[in-house]
Formats: structure tokens, C-alpha cells, sequence
């Protein structure tokens, strides 16, 4: 698996993975909004998946529209719960303004196993957002101006340590496969996707509260013609937590190595040649 | 998403006026303290495990005559239509496809809610089709109508929680009034989970009360909705949205695995009637025939004797 984050320029954050044959592309953008009427204290969050034509000829024209569609619905689903991503962190005036998020997948290459791609994408590129403070804001009648500061380190992180992560299991005889190749997806007739909340500590390492350690079902859906048995989802629940335990520690280690690189001008970018 | 112009849409920026009033305005606590009262029932004299499938349950089947079968459900103030139509061949496709496919539409009318609904399809409406497609495909015998589709539509006329269980089950049942072969009848159920309160088959205000996140961290909440093919233990489809943990969701599980059993004997009762009503009609259709046929018989036996005479 191959992942570097702040590989776009006009994105406030961007990351881009590659998971054996599948390569994902995502960059936030961030707008002002004003909040919903019912939610006055908390942002937006919005999702948008583009399946390219690049990926698979089957995409071309509004081919892979409804994937796109059932991938968007699945994450908006993830990230809805306030224990995944707090959207009170995006708030800028309750009531009044506050930070949009719109979140474009762009999946380059198509191979397998897109949803957990994704995830992890997703989650790496909120890792490295920043938004910018405001540094003041003038009343003027019921609007309001804010003025934002310029400097682009003049900014806050999010914090996304318990953003969540989708695990696929393909049901294929009576075993479920974690992490599927594109044939095994072809094998199975059921697959089923968790949504798991991660972990603070692996994204932030002083932090020492000790609540939020476990890991929380944020989504559960099932994709393919098939059916399972009860007993078998039980199974392929917790099956799929241990799954993305682990691979939530193996991102926030790989993120935070990646940051430290950073600070101390190290790095060296990638990008898209390889 | 581009605006129908020929209906009168409103203003963009308008807001129900159901914002300025106190109702609105209550905390979370407050809502919470509202669902039940001290006697631990809930505001429509519910039990917290008891759902609306036992004394509040109405169903019906063929009230759309141009459909090929069609199904009303209800559950108290939640109220479904669900029609199916003749398998057509499946349009702009161009390869061969050994299985049947099923398209399903769900659609809340613009009255349905407490917040007005635009009569465009919205994200909610298309994620609803999905499960929907979802739960019913393992229950189609698909590989009997190849390359043809089979169009479900579900119009949901009044939203009081739980619609999508409603819809599975209104939607199982058409299909069974339309004789579209099927391996089971299909059930479904939900439950919203606030705290450690389960609601079975949630109304509205606790489904609005379980999807919003409460202050204490750690808790948990959201809604689950399965639907089973209970004679044969198989589970078509699973949906959970919110945050909880491993043992909350395996306890809702056999919760909802008793509650879709419990619908089988209500959607059974009006296949029944069904079949028992259709056999009356042939009956009565065929003693009809005969009775003409007799006058017949008799009238041509007279214009016999007519003409033997003439």
C-alpha cells in the first residue's frame, strides 16, 4: 500500500493511495456555509465520488454512476454519527457561519476492494486539511465579514482521530475475505461493509484521554445479490472490527511519520510518477 | 440538482414555520425525557419492545388496478403504496443478462414529513432505492425471467419512522400479489437505539432523537434496520447508521430476527385472503359462464325449431 498526503496545491488537503492495483485520489476543499437551521453549531461534510473513465471502460459516460453513488451514500452514512467527526469543530459563528467540507474521490484506477480505498484516502487527506483562522470579523447589520488570515501555516489541523474506517468483507464459500482483489469480488455474491471508528492515540500521540479507545460500529451495510445467515454477520462484524483496529494503528503511524518528514523539510514527493 | 420550473417551488431560502415555535427550541434532554413516560411506555402507549406490527397493523393488497400487483401497508401513522409491474425488457442495455433484474424507486410524497419534501428525488430517496433493490434481490427468483426487469415502486404517503422496513414489507408483498416467483416472503423490522433504550420499529421523534448525537461521549446511538427471509434464516438485508459498539448491535440483531418473524403471520393472513378471494371469483366467473352458456344452448335450440319450421 502506497499513500502520500499534500500532493494537490489548491486543495486545503489531499492524499493519494494506492492499494495493489487500485489507486484513489482525494482533495477537500473547504467553502463558508451557513449552518442548517436544526444544527446551528456544527459544519457540513459532503462527499462526491468520480469514478473516471480512466479506470475501467465501463465507467465511461454514466457507467459507474451508481458505484459512485453507493460509495458517496456509505461514507456520508460513516462520517454522520458525532462520534466519528465532530462537525462542532467546523463551526465559525453558531448560527451564522461555518465551514463546508466538500470531499472529492477521484478513483483513477480501479481494482478491487474501493470502498476501504477510499476510507483510508479520506481519512489521510482530512488528517492534512487545514483551514485557515479567522483573524477578525466585522458585524455589519445581520451579516457578517470575516477576514482570514493569509499565511497559509496560519491554520488549524482537524481532529480526525476517530474518523471512520470501511472494511469490505467478501463472503466467498464459508469464509469472509478481508480486503478483496477485484476476482474475489467477482467470486462472492455478498459482501458486507463495516464502518469502525478509529482510535485517538495512533493520530495523536499525546493524547491521553482514555475514553474513546473503543472502537464503534458507525455504519453497517451489505452490497450484492446475495443473503447470509445471521450467525455469519455476527461473525463478519467482529471480524471486520479486528481488521480495521489494525489498520487504523498502521495509518496513524504512517501519517504521523509522514508529518514529521515534513516538519524538518525531509521529504520527498512523489507525486505521480512511479 | 436542477429544479422542476413547471411547479411552483417556492422560495429557495424559505423555512418552516414550525422553527419559531417552543417545540423547537428543546434540548436534547428534553426530547429524551418526552419519549417515555415514568411508566415506561411511549407517547402512543407502547411498550419499548413492542412494535406497531401486533394491534396497529393494516395491509391490503391490489388497490392499483393498472398495476400487475400492488400493496398498502400501514403502521399506525407511517402509510406506504408499493406497486409492481409486468417484467419489460431491461431498456438501454445491450448485452445479455442471465439474471432478471429488479429496479426499485422510493419516493416520499412532497406532504410526507414534517419538513416539506421537493418532489425531486433527494439523496435519501436514492439511498432508500438501494437498500430496497438490496433486500428484495435474494428473495427474487431472478434466473426465471432473464434479460427482463421487474420495476417496483414505492410511494411513501406519510413518514412516521420506519419507513424503509415499511417499504421492504410493502414491497414483498406486491410482489407476491403480482406472482413474481419468490424463494420467501420478506420481512423487515427496525429498531433506533438511544443509549440503552432499544425502540422497536422507532416513530419519528425517536428516530430524529437516535440519529442526533447526545453530549456524553461514548454513548450509543443510531438506527438499525434489518429484513429476513425468516423461513429459510437468511438475512437480505442490513442497514445501521450512528455509533455503537459490537454487543449493542449483536443484542439488536435477535431482536429484529423475533420482530420480522413476527410480521410473517400479518403479510401471510392477507396472502391468504388473497388466494381464498381469487378462488371465490373464479368460481363465481365460472358458474357465470355456464349460466350463459345454458341460455345460449336454449336459444339456439328455439331458433332451431324456428327454421325447421320455416
Amino acid at each position: 500500500m502506497e499513500l502520500e498526503t499534500d500532493v494537490v496545491s489548491h486543495a486545503s488537503g489531499s492524499a493519494r493511495l494506492r492499494l495493489a492495483n487500485t489507486d484513489i485520489l482525494v482533495g477537500v476543499k473547504t467553502e463558508i456555509d451557513i449552518p442548517k437551521p436544526d444544527k446551528p453549531d456544527s459544519g457540513k461534510i459532503e462527499f462526491f465520488v468520480d469514478c473516471s473513465a480512466n479506470a475501467t471502460p465501463e465507467f465511461e459516460g454514466r457507467g459507474g454512476e451508481q458505484l459512485a453513488n453507493s460509495i458517496s451514500n456509505m461514507m456520508q452514512k460513516a462520517y454522520h454519527s458525532a462520534e466519528a467527526f465532530n462537525l462542532k469543530q467546523l463551526c465559525i459563528f453558531e448560527g451564522k457561519q461555518c465551514w463546508k467540507l466538500y470531499i472529492d474521490i477521484l478513483i483513477l484506477e480501479c481494482g478491487g476492494n474501493l470502498c476501504d480505498a477510499v476510507s483510508l484516502a479520506v481519512k489521510a487527506a482530512l488528517f492534512n486539511t487545514r483551514i485557515p483562522f479567522v483573524k477578525a470579523a466585522l458585524m455589519d447589520g445581520g451579516n457578517i465579514d470575516l477576514q482570514l488570515s493569509d499565511d497559509p501555516f496560519d491554520s488549524k489541523l482537524l481532529d480526525v482521530g476517530t474518523a471512520p474506517l470501511l472494511v469490505t468483507l467478501c463472503k466467498i464459500g464459508d469464509k469472509c475475505v478481508v480486503d478483496p482483489s477485484a476476482e474475489e469480488e467477482n467470486c462472492s455474491v455478498i459482501s458486507l461493509i463495516v464502518g469502525v471508528t478509529g482510535n485517538k492515540r495512533h493520530y495523536y500521540p499525546n493524547h491521553t484521554d482514555k475514553q474513546c479507545t473503543e472502537s464503534k460500529c458507525t455504519t453497517i451495510g451489505m452490497n450484492g445479490p446475495g443473503s447470509v445467515v445471521s450467525k455469519t454477520l455476527k461473525d463478519a462484524i467482529k471480524q471486520g472490527i479486528v481488521a480495521a483496529k489494525s489498520l487504523d494503528e498502521a495509518l496513524g503511524q504512517a501519517l504521523l511519520k509522514e508529518r514529521q518528514q515534513n516538519i524538518g523539510m525531509k521529504k520527498h514527493s512523489y507525486g505521480f510518477l512511479k | 440538482m436542477p429544479l422542476d420550473y413547471r411547479r411552483f417551488n417556492g422560495p429557495e431560502d424559505s423555512v418552516s414555520y414550525k422553527r419559531y415555535t417552543n417545540k423547537y427550541y428543546k434540548g436534547y434532554d428534553e426530547l429524551y425525557k418526552e419519549l417515555v413516560d415514568d411508566k415506561g411506555r411511549r407517547k402512543d402507549g407502547r411498550a419499548l419492545d413492542e412494535a406497531r406490527s401486533m394491534c396497529m397493523f393494516f395491509a391490503r393488497t391490489d388497490l392499483i388496478s393498472q398495476a400487475k400487483g400492488s400493496a398498502y401497508i400501514e403502521l399506525k401513522k407511517t402509510k406506504v403504496v408499493c406497486s409492481v409491474f409486468d417484467p419489460r425488457e431491461i431498456p438501454h442495455q445491450n448485452e445479455f443478462s442471465q439474471l432478471g433484474q429488479l429496479y426499485c424507486e422510493v419516493k416520499f410524497a412532497p406532504f410526507s414529513c414534517a419538513q416539506q419534501r421537493r418532489p425531486h428525488v433527494d439523496a435519501e430517496d436514492k439511498s432508500l432505492s438501494v437498500a430496497l433493490r438490496q433486500a428484495l434481490e435474494p428473495t427474487v427468483c431472478r434466473h426465471l425471467f432473464p434479460n427482463y426487469q421487474v420495476d417496483v415502486f414505492v410511494y411513501i404517503l406519510e413518514h412516521d419512522g420506519a419507513c424503509l422496513a415499511a417499504a421492504i414489507n410493502a414491497a414483498g408483498l406486491a410482489l407476491a400479489n403480482a406472482s413474481v416467483p419468490m424463494y420467501d416472503i420478506i420481512t423487515s423490522s427496525s429498531v433506533a437505539i438511544i443509549g440503552k433504550k432499544v425502540f422497536v420499529d422507532p416513530t419519528e421523534a425517536e428516530e430524529h432523537l437516535a440519529m442526533m448525537s447526545p453530549e456524553t461521549e461514548g454513548t450509543n446511538h443510531g438506527i438499525i434496520t434489518m429484513s429476513m427471509l425468516s423461513e429459510l434464516k437468511q438475512v437480505s438485508d442490513f442497514v445501521q447508521i450512528g455509533s455503537m459498539d459490537i454487543e449493542c448491535v449483536t443484542e439488536a440483531m435477535d431482536i429484529l430476527e423475533k420482530e420480522c418473524e413476527n410480521i410473517v403471520p400479518n403479510i401471510q393472513k392477507v396472502l391468504v385472503h388473497n388466494v381464498v378471494q381469487s378462488f371465490n371469483q373464479r368460481k363465481q366467473l365460472e358458474a357465470e359462464a355456464k349460466e350463459r352458456e345454458i341460455a345460449l344452448n336454449v336459444k339456439m335450440e328455439e331458433w332451431k325449431k324456428l327454421l325447421n319450421a320455416g
